[in-house]
């Protein structure tokens, strides 16, 4: 039974081998699966949505030029993951007015109607850290990574990526107790 | 307050924006357009400055040859007169 399912999972529709060979509709069902992990990377690195969705078309234009290297599945998921992280670095480094924001201006962010969510604060918070801890935690709560899979993805040392991760939870743990 | 849950639940994933498909769909079938233009651009510089440069050559080069013959015209002049000169040396001894 077991082969047999895996046999028709083999052969059924591979959005990526229609996609490949120019299938439009492919192409827009890969979108469509991936379009949430994308933009959410780049919306939980800069905190800012219209920036993010710049980020994410930028990722999948390149995507859609980059088809013919991309071999499977989970090939494709690293490949946007790490595109979209360089990309997120790439725009940070270029532009430097867009620095982490200070803490005293996320307090005052995070508090507009005196009835702020833990979740939108802590978002907010995570945009304070430095550029390379707010990789590692984003990549770690959003998509679940463990550390060597993170490593991989954003081409750290696995050392690197547990003392980035073990830094940003205990500031992250400072600033939820200041406020 | 457990600050790993709290963190995933703060972080999951969020839809774009309405639209944003369309949008990406849109540029994927605008970019290779875009990509020709510079290309052909590039072609056209290139025979333009291509064609310049070649007639350029063969201006000079014709120049050159030019230049080689009144050089050896001067040369067989010279020669002529320098015979001559010898021969009324000769005719005068």
């Amino acid at each position: 039974m077991t082969l047999i399912a895996s046999e028709v999972e083999i052969e059924g529709p591979d959005p990526l081998a229609r996609a490949r060979s120019g299938d439009g509709d492919a192409f827009a069902e890969l979108l469509a699966e991936h379009e949430s992990m994308v933009y959410s990377l780049a919306y939980h690195f800069f905190n800012d949505r219209e920036r993010a969705a710049d980020i994410a078309q930028d990722v999948f234009l390149q995507l859609y030029r980059s088809l013919r290297d991309i071999d499977s599945h989970s090939h494709l998921v690293h490949w946007l993951r790490q595109v979209t992280t360089r990309r997120c670095i790439d725009q940070l480094r270029r532009r430097k007015g867009l620095r982490a924001v200070p803490i005293d201006e996320v307090e005052h962010l995070a508090t507009p109607c005196g009835d702020p969510t833990l979740g939108r604060a802590l978002r907010q918070l995570v945009a304070t850290l430095p550029e390379s801890q707010r990789l590692v935690v984003t990549l770690r709560y959003q998509e679940g990574l463990g550390p060597e899979e993170i490593s991989r993805v954003a081409g750290m040392r696995l050392n690197t990526v547990k003392s980035h991760l073990h830094r940003a939870l205990r500031s992250l743990r400072r600033m939820l107790e200041e406020r | 307050m457990n600050l790993d849950e709290e963190l995933k639940l703060a972080l999951r994933r969020k839809e774009p924006p309405p639209r944003f498909r369309d949008r990406v769909l849109a540029a994927t079938k605008q970019r290779p357009r875009k990509i020709w233009r510079p290309l052909a651009a590039a072609a056209l510089l290139t025979l333009v400055i291509g064609g310049t440069t070649a007639r350029y050559v063969e201006q000079r080069r014709e120049g050159e040859r030019a230049k080689e013959q009144v050089l050896l015209a001067l040369r067989i002049t010279s020669q002529k007169l320098h015979d001559t000169r010898e021969h009324i040396h000769e005719l005068s001894k």
